[in-house]
């Protein structure tokens, strides 16, 4: 009988969530939609990576941000929120951190914002509905997975 | 109405309820409403402002609602709490914002505001300066219709 032995590195890969000492990559998830945070920290934590908080809105991440940091590896920023919107608080963390890894959450029809995001320093995007595949790569790329 | 202002968020409401539902979606037949209507129970609704202004509301009964909800989540909603009433919301940010982009493309600028939620039973919306077209949407979890009244600024 063949057992898993046999074939000992097939289909096993290291989760794209991990680093290579194997500790997870920080997630900072950004977004006034809880469904859309549920949703983001779901995909991420099935992959290993860590949710170390979530904020409701653009102050909120920027406080969260500047409390984590040098702890967290990457934010996931809504675009349109209240108080503050996700270009603000981009700006803004990019100010207090410009090694700072942003990756914006966008709706179709917001081309211009997130051109804007993309001069400003965010890393890349990713537009709803949010596809597994496609927030995974996105963020290993952005990762330099 | 004009009917280029509508058919956008048909395609939208279908391509994204096909996504995130994963079944299929059968169209029904257009048809113009008079100037009260009563609303099924959830009722997401979106207003525009630019050239063109008006509202779109997704129109759905509880038990749609629920369903849809627990469908995006991939687990069974208990109750219509806000988790649920974030994921409807969010489902006609991404309509909406799907069809706009189509009309923009088109040349029509305007703004949206964000979705406000209504709950409740015995709710009718009335319209009196703007006729509203609806287009019935089936899905697998329920029937939600495409309720929209748009004109062109005066």
């Amino acid at each position: 009988m063949i057992s898993k032995q046999d074939f000992p590195a097939i289909n096993e890969r290291a989760p794209e969530g991990l680093k290579a000492d194997g500790t997870p990559f920080r997630v900072l998830v950004v977004d006034d939609s809880m469904f859309v945070a549920k949703q983001i920290g779901q995909i991420l934590t099935s992959e290993g990576y860590e949710v170390v908080a979530t904020a409701v809105d653009g102050l909120d991440g920027l406080e969260k941000y500047k409390e984590l940091c040098p702890n967290v590896d990457l934010v996931t920023m809504d675009i349109t929120m209240p108080k503050m919107d996700g270009i603000a608080a981009l700006e803004q963390i990019m100010a207090f951190d410009k090694n700072a890894k942003i990756v914006m959450i966008s709706a179709l029809g917001k081309e211009e914002l997130v051109k804007k995001a993309l001069l400003l320093g965010a890393k890349n995007y990713i537009v709803k509905p949010l596809d597994r595949k496609k927030v995974l790569e996105r963020i290993s790329s952005v990762l330099g997975k | 109405m004009r009917v280029e202002y509508i058919n956008p968020f048909v395609e939208a409401a279908y391509n994204i309820l096909s996504e995130v539902l994963g079944g299929e979606i059968k169209r029904g037949e257009l048809y113009l409403k008079s100037s009260s209507m009563p609303v099924m129970g959830v009722a997401a609704l979106v207003g525009l402002a630019g050239d063109v202004e008006g509202r779109v509301i997704f129109d759905m009964s509880l038990e749609t609602a629920m369903k849809i909800a627990s469908q995006m989540n991939q687990e069974q909603l208990k109750e219509f709490d806000d988790l649920a009433k974030a994921t409807i919301t969010e489902l006609a940010n991404m309509i909406t914002a799907q069809a706009v982009t189509k009309l923009h493309d088109l040349g029509f600028r305007f703004d949206l505001t964000p979705p406000a939620l209504f709950t409740g039973q015995n709710m009718e919306i009335s319209d009196h300066e703007v006729e509203a077209l609806i287009v019935p949407m089936e899905s697998g979890q329920g029937r939600v219709e495409v309720n929209v009244a748009i004109r062109d600024r005066m």
